[in-house]
């Protein structure tokens, strides 16, 4: 009886007095998103266009690109530009190789490779903030473990440096993310076809073959994703930066996250903010199409 | 069908209905319910806000005695750390019920919050609390702080003046004297450094540490940050000569990779004998000082004199009250209290940083405090001291003067060019209102 009130139901679902049940479905989830994200977005796409400053209440007005014009005039912000650029491609390179090496090592494991695998994972878990506290301890030049471990070898860096010290954040970031890129890695190889490879080894191709004539050109799409995911994510990044450097020595470690951050959370113009941040976003948003469009018209010949 | 649907649809609207308007009774009760608080003069709760710091925990451990005098007024302190300080205090002020009814506010605050309307003038209370309070007893560096165009919006809370302190003993074994000028700082601090101990740990990191440790050299070789009708004078000769010296000290004498220290790196280094010499908090000189601080077997061997040349760097907190609190008496009752004469010696006494001059002189003859000479030097410390900024966005022009001298310490920036832009953005930051 039940199930046949239920199968009436499910035959009758299109009929409806006002709206059709699909939408009447998306609704709620329309409704959050609209709340959740639409709304802080369109947010700030206004303030950006007006003068408003935590700090100064009464302050409101429209001042048209004015906002975006001090922010692009601003020197900082195009330091910022360069160290996150500079951070990104160091870091989300860095990962993919090593990414890659971890997944190639670990697909042709046959024992404990779950064990493995999750020992490998647990950076992963780790709060980036906690990440960042970590390593501003072990590589302290006052009591950091590892630099001291180094210093007995003879070894003598200052990891935060104005030269080095970019590089010790993107190294950071490598030891956290790595992981996640083999994963993606993994459950790529893991999908491969088996016929072009046994094909490959009749034909007697050696390793070096296999890996860059076959299994990088079939991982392509899966390299494509992960790559993209990772770098959206370093872009991001701010953590590591307000927990080990806040953006010094100097300007060696202003990305564009905490210079945002600093012009509308600590010096609370939260319109050039805003506007800062809508630029970044446009600029990545164009850079991720020409990526798109490149990739797909490269598979399309 | 539709009459089922029309029915869920009313039964829908009517549960809207029903929770709507009880979140309206809501906010008519307790609405009542505060004015009638008010009326019927019933026990008053202050929520206040205040730094994790020792010298909160110092007011927190004398609120029994408060309430012994006063015991209607309940102080609810709610401490947080630094970062979120401003954040919480600037939403209280805007909103339309406000969190905090007494606040601390830091001196780089000062301006904005009170130009802005935020902070209640305290004027008419200070007249009314009369001779026995004795406003003009505070320091006057630390006075003229609180006054924002020619209203008085704070009462000081404690200070964090910068002094030298050194190691007396290394001063004695190389037959120095406190240095009087930048150039015999240098000396000394050249004299002092050998491979086991650097002479100077210094706080060249980014933003507030460098420029406030970089701003006592500034004011020794005779320059200045404002002109007294608040105009950036930073572009100079003083300012120049300043940063190279201190450029030149630190690369011979500051521990290796030291350039981003701030303070608790610098104080590490000198509580365990790294280093012999750090421009600091005068009030650290007790905590160095304390056997069972820190310092461990060094204890009793660290001095505190004036900064060379004798004008400091001036930090301050202050109390505040909000201009939306509607406890405004209760909170200047606090107030009153705790900065009075008679409490801030016990404050003080307890290891609170001073502020009033007469309990500087009677905290140095007492048993408990820490010592005649050290009251007499935060008291000429305090004589003689500015702060970093005074004016609109202080906190900003600190920040970016702190970041272009930081890249001229890490060599990515000549002095020349470091001094040209701090003082062009200190310029265009303060002056932006103006």
């Amino acid at each position: 009886m039940r199930k046949n009130e239920v199968m009436s139901g499910v035959g009758k679902r299109i009929v409806s007095p006002f709206i059709s049940f699909e939408w009447r479905m998306m609704i709620p989830l329309l409704l959050l998103m609209a709340v959740i994200v639409a709304y802080p977005l369109l947010y700030s796409i206004w303030i950006s266009f007006r003068n408003i400053e935590i700090i100064k209440p009464s302050q409101n007005d429209f001042v048209g690109f004015g906002q975006f014009a001090t922010a692009l005039s601003e020197p900082l912000f195009w330091i910022a530009v360069k160290n996150t650029f500079t951070f990104l491609v160091i870091a989300v390179s860095l990962e993919l190789i090593l990414g890659l090496v971890l997944a190639l090592a670990l697909i042709k494991q046959k024992r404990f490779s779950n064990v493995i695998r999750a020992i490998l994972l647990t950076p992963i878990f780790v709060t980036p903030v906690a990440v960042g506290l970590m390593f501003r301890f072990l590589l302290s030049t006052q009591f950091g473990l590892i630099t001291d471990i180094l210093s007995r070898l003879g070894i003598h860096i200052d990891f935060f440096n104005s030269n080095t010290a970019l590089l010790s954040i993107a190294m950071i970031d490598v030891w956290q993310w790595t992981p996640f890129m083999m994963l993606m890695l993994l459950a790529g190889l893991e999908s491969l076809p088996k016929e072009p490879f046994e094909a490959a080894y009749v034909e007697g191709a050696s390793s070096w073959q296999v890996l860059t004539r076959i299994t990088i050109p079939l991982l392509k799409p899966v390299i494509i994703v992960a790559v993209l995911i990772r770098s959206l994510d370093a872009l991001k990044v701010f953590e590591y930066v307000y927990a080990i450097t806040r953006g010094g020595p100097g300007t060696a470690t202003e990305t564009l996250q905490y210079y945002i951050y600093k012009v509308g959370f600590g010096f609370y113009r939260l319109s050039e903010a805003a506007a800062s941040a809508w630029i970044v976003v446009l600029m990545v948003m164009l850079l991720v199409v020409v990526f798109l469009w490149r990739t797909a018209r490269g598979e399309s010949r | 069908m539709k009459k089922k649907w029309t029915f869920r649809w009313v039964s829908i609207l009517l549960i809207f209905v029903v929770i709507a308007s009880g979140c309206g009774n809501t906010e008519e009760d307790s609405g009542n319910e505060e004015s009638a608080s008010q009326e019927s003069n019933e026990p008053v709760v202050l929520r206040a806000i205040m730094e994790q710091v020792p010298d909160s925990d110092i007011v927190q451990s004398m609120l029994e005695d408060f309430n012994q005098e006063y015991p209607d007024i309940t102080v609810d302190i709610e401490m947080l750390p630094y970062d979120q300080m401003r954040e919480k205090i600037l939403s209280s002020f805007l909103a339309p019920d406000p969190v905090y009814d007494l606040i601390v506010v830091d001196n780089p605050w000062m301006y904005d919050f009170a130009s802005e309307g935020f902070l209640e003038p305290l004027d008419g209370m200070i007249q009314e609390a009369g001779d026995a309070y004795n406003y003009e007893d505070f320091a006057a560096p630390l006075r003229q702080i609180a006054e924002v165009d020619g209203q008085t919006y704070a009462i000081p809370f404690y200070n964090y003046a910068l002094g030298l302190i050194y190691r007396e003993d290394l001063f004695e074994e190389h037959a120095l004297n406190p240095p009087e000028s930048i150039d015999e700082l240098q000396n000394h601090i050249e004299e002092l450094t050998t491979d086991e101990i650097a002479g100077t740990a210094m706080q060249p990191q980014r933003g507030y540490k460098i420029f406030e440790e970089w701003a006592n050299w500034l004011f020794a070789e005779g320059g200045a940050i404002q002109d007294e009708s608040g105009n950036i004078v930073l572009d100079s000769p003083e300012a120049r000569n300043a940063l190279t010296k201190y450029i030149e000290t630190y690369n011979a004498s500051a521990p290796e990779d030291s350039i981003n220290w701030g303070f608790d790196e610098a104080m590490r280094a000198v509580s365990s004998g790294q280093a012999a010499t750090m421009l600091s908090y005068n009030w650290m000189l007790p905590t160095l000082n304390n056997p069972d601080g820190a310092a461990g077997d060094l204890a009793g061997r660290f001095a505190l004199t004036e900064v060379p040349g004798g004008k400091s760097v001036l930090g301050a907190w202050y109390w505040g009250i909000p201009a939306n609190t509607e406890q405004k008496d209760a909170a200047w009752t606090f107030i009153e209290w705790i900065t009075s004469p008679e409490q801030d010696l016990e404050r003080v006494l307890n290891g609170g940083a001073p502020i009033r001059m007469s309990v500087m002189e009677e905290a140095g003859s007492h048993e408990d405090g820490f010592g005649e000479d050290y009251y007499n030097t935060v008291k000429s410390i305090l004589e003689n001291a500015s702060p970093l900024a005074d004016g609109p966005n202080a906190e900003e022009m600190i920040q970016a003067v702190g970041t272009e001298l930081s890249e001229a310490v890490a060599g990515k920036k000549s002095v020349d060019q470091a001094i040209t832009d701090a003082s062009n953005k200190a310029r265009e930051i303060m002056n932006e209102e103006k």
